[in-house]
């Protein structure tokens, strides 16, 4: 952790969540109340107001927080470092390509099928989570533990189990 | 109707489908996503063509091995099998780092056992005096004692307060999609009836701890390091000395009360029942800086205290036909499928079922200790799977767990929305654990507030002194848990400089 940093770790969140939390408390106007008979005095509408005020409050409470970190930061005469968003993002390239793996793979799922799905998002994860100088060795693993994986698991739960798991445009032998 | 109970088990086809449901039980346990209730919702048809004996039976040996079977994937790989094991990654997973995964499997494994006995004989011998103080527990009562519950994040934050809050109550706001209380409005449904019955609490654990976990180690793909987690792990008995076991037998006493205490009251279950006896046995420990470092002490709060939960949900479901959680709501419905009518006349229609049922209880415990005792070595080599083969097959598991939980694929790209969420908490130094505790009992604290609210003006609180007496705890658990966290902070604060 870079001690310039820690700042940012308080008002950043802080101010994310601050505009979820006002966001969060603009939509209870639209829900509808019950005012028949046996109507709570307490409405639908005051514990979204508690939980929305009271992450507003935490949210003022790590940016007043944050603040008071930068000026004791500035005060010790630190100097901010600049990181590009790329470099960082880059830096970062498994976890997001983790994330579109598994995002692509639920969205497809219902399409193409859960087994088909699930070979191609297996072979993908593991790539991603093997060393690029190292794939030569494990795309023939990989590709293997995704076929077996992706057949059995939907044997085992969809045929023998009974989940409900998609069967997608090519039948359920695919 | 003791001996003819008795007589009922001892039949090898009984024992056979206890040994059966048991290890099924702890497999889907083990599986993230795939939880006790789903093992009881996918094996009830199996028990239709049953005896009452045979099939409740297997029923509760399902129970009894899905939340034992939970600590393995906890310990193993910190995802926890089942919400009941949350609280067994704390502890279990710095252990499994420290290369005492065995030790750590064994003390889950017994002190499972050991909850689960202590919950049995409660629930043989006090059930009725218990029912009775179950009863008590009204509106104000559980408003008092959701408020209690979530007085404990103070305690689990640790030394950053406002952040460990913020994640209780984004929980709490998370469980306000979907039907609201009392009056059934949907609220931020956005039109999607998809979210009218509310966020599930297995796909937020399963993005809260199997995505975290997936992305942590996407992090650190580009560092040379070993992609098995662990290659010789040694394994003698069950891990831990006689002398150590009753070290711990008041810690394991302990949370088994708050383990039984919490499990005959309706809607709260082991997902709290572990955080809560964690978090008392943190606070009244003389070395409570050590928890979440790799200690016995903390897994056998978390195993003890979910495992007797058990019985104390079965106290409620025999004598009054009220279940405490999901799996013992499906547990309502496989006794009433074989003509056994909960309430409190059971010990006279149907004595012999009951002593049968507490009989399976008993040697499904015993078949667990067993099973999993036995099974260790095994669980154990899932440690020598490289993680990069072994965390995709997991994140497949745990799409299927979420499909299951309700038969719709919407719940996986809730899953895939709350691991994204996960994974900026973490980024941000937000507790995720926290938000689990928010989340469950942000509604029971909804539900009883406003019911509380229609009743102050006939019945004032004052009538409740079980609520006087949970309110003054709470604010006493606030100032002594706020204090001790302000002195780990100052603590921190002096190792910083």
């Amino acid at each position: 952790m870079k001690k310039d940093s820690q700042y940012k770790l308080d008002i950043i969140p802080g101010v994310i969540l601050a505009a979820f939390s006002i966001w969060y408390m603009a939509q209870v106007p639209g829900i509808r109340v019950f005012k028949s008979l046996g109507a709570t005095p307490l409405t639908n509408h005051f514990i979204p107001y508690l939980w929305g005020s009271a992450l507003l409050l935490l949210s003022a409470w790590l940016i007043v927080r944050g603040i008071l970190k930068y000026r004791r930061f500035k005060a010790r005469g630190g100097v901010s470092e600049g990181a590009s968003l790329w470099a960082a993002l880059a830096d970062k390239r498994e976890v997001i390509g983790s994330f579109i793996a598994l995002a692509l793979y639920v969205a497809f799922m219902d399409s193409v099928g859960f087994t088909i799905a699930t070979i191609v998002y297996v072979f993908a994860q593991i790539l991603i989570l093997t060393p690029t100088a190292r794939w030569g060795k494990n795309v023939l693993p990989a590709a293997a533990t995704a076929v077996v994986a992706g057949f059995l698991l939907f044997y085992l739960f969809r045929v023998v189990l009974n989940v409900l798991l998609p069967v997608g445009l090519y039948g359920p032998g695919l | 109707m003791i001996l003819e109970g008795l007589m009922a088990i001892c039949q090898p086809w009984t024992v056979l489908w206890i040994a059966i449901g048991v290890a099924v039980g702890i497999i889907f346990g083990a599986i993230p996503g795939l939880t006790a209730t789903m093992a009881i919702v996918m094996f009830l048809p199996v028990t239709y063509s049953m005896s009452a004996s045979e099939g409740i039976a297997m029923l509760m040996a399902l129970y009894i091995g899905g939340i034992s079977g939970g600590l393995i994937s906890a310990i193993l790989l910190n995802i926890p099998g089942t919400p009941s094991s949350v609280a067994t990654c704390f502890d279990g997973k710095p252990m499994a780092n420290k290369g005492q995964a065995g030790r750590a499997l064994g003390t889950g494994v017994v002190f499972s056992f050991v909850g689960t006995i202590i919950g049995i004989a409660i629930l043989v011998i006090l059930a009725p005096v218990l029912c009775a103080f179950a009863l008590k527990f009204q509106a104000y009562e559980y408003c008092a004692l959701a408020l209690f519950s979530l007085s404990m994040v103070v305690a689990l934050t640790g030394s950053d307060m406002p952040k460990g809050l913020i994640s209780a109550v984004i929980g709490a706001l998370l469980a306000t999609v979907g039907l609201a209380p009392i009056d059934s409005r949907p609220r931020f449904t956005f039109g999607l009836y998809q979210l009218n019955n509310g966020f599930a609490l297995v796909v937020l654990l399963i993005g809260l701890f199997a995505i975290s976990e997936v992305m942590a180690f996407a992090e650190s793909v580009r560092r040379e390091q070993d992609y098995t987690i662990e290659k010789n792990v040694k394994m003698k008995g069950a891990g831990f000395s006689l002398a150590e076991f009753i070290a711990q037998i008041p810690n394991a006493i302990v949370s088994a009360l708050i383990g039984v205490g919490i499990g005959i009251l309706p809607g709260i279950g082991g997902g709290v029942s572990c955080m809560i006896s964690y978090t008392v046995s943190k606070n009244t420990s003389k070395h409570r800086e050590l928890y979440g470092t790799g200690i016995m002490d903390g897994v056998v709060a978390s195993e003890t205290a979910n495992n007797a939960t058990i019985g104390g949900a079965v106290i409620p479901l025999l004598s009054l036909g009220i279940p405490g959680d999901p799996a013992t709501a499906m547990l309502l419905g496989g006794l009433m499928i074989h003509n056994v009518a909960p309430g409190p006349l059971i010990y006279e229609k149907n004595g012999a079922v009951v002593y049968a049922i507490f009989f399976a209880m008993l040697l499904a415990a015993v078949f667990m200790l067993l099973f999993m005792l036995w099974g260790m070595r095994f669980f154990v080599s899932v440690l020598k799977v490289p993680k990069n083969y072994l965390l995709p097959i997991v994140m497949v598991l745990c799409g299927i767990g979420a499909i299951g939980n309700a038969n719709q694929l919407f719940d996986t790209y809730t899953m895939v929305g709350f691991g994204l969420m996960a994974y900026l908490m973490i980024k941000a130094k937000i507790p995720t654990v926290p938000m689990i505790l928010g989340f469950i009992l942000g509604p029971t604290f909804e539900q009883n507030l406003r019911r509380v609210s229609q009743l102050a003006s006939s019945d004032p609180f004052w009538n409740h002194p079980i609520f006087c007496v949970l309110i003054l705890a709470t604010v006493l658990v606030v100032i002594f848990s706020a204090r001790a966290n302000l002195k780990d902070a100052k603590r921190e604060e002096e190792l910083n400089k």
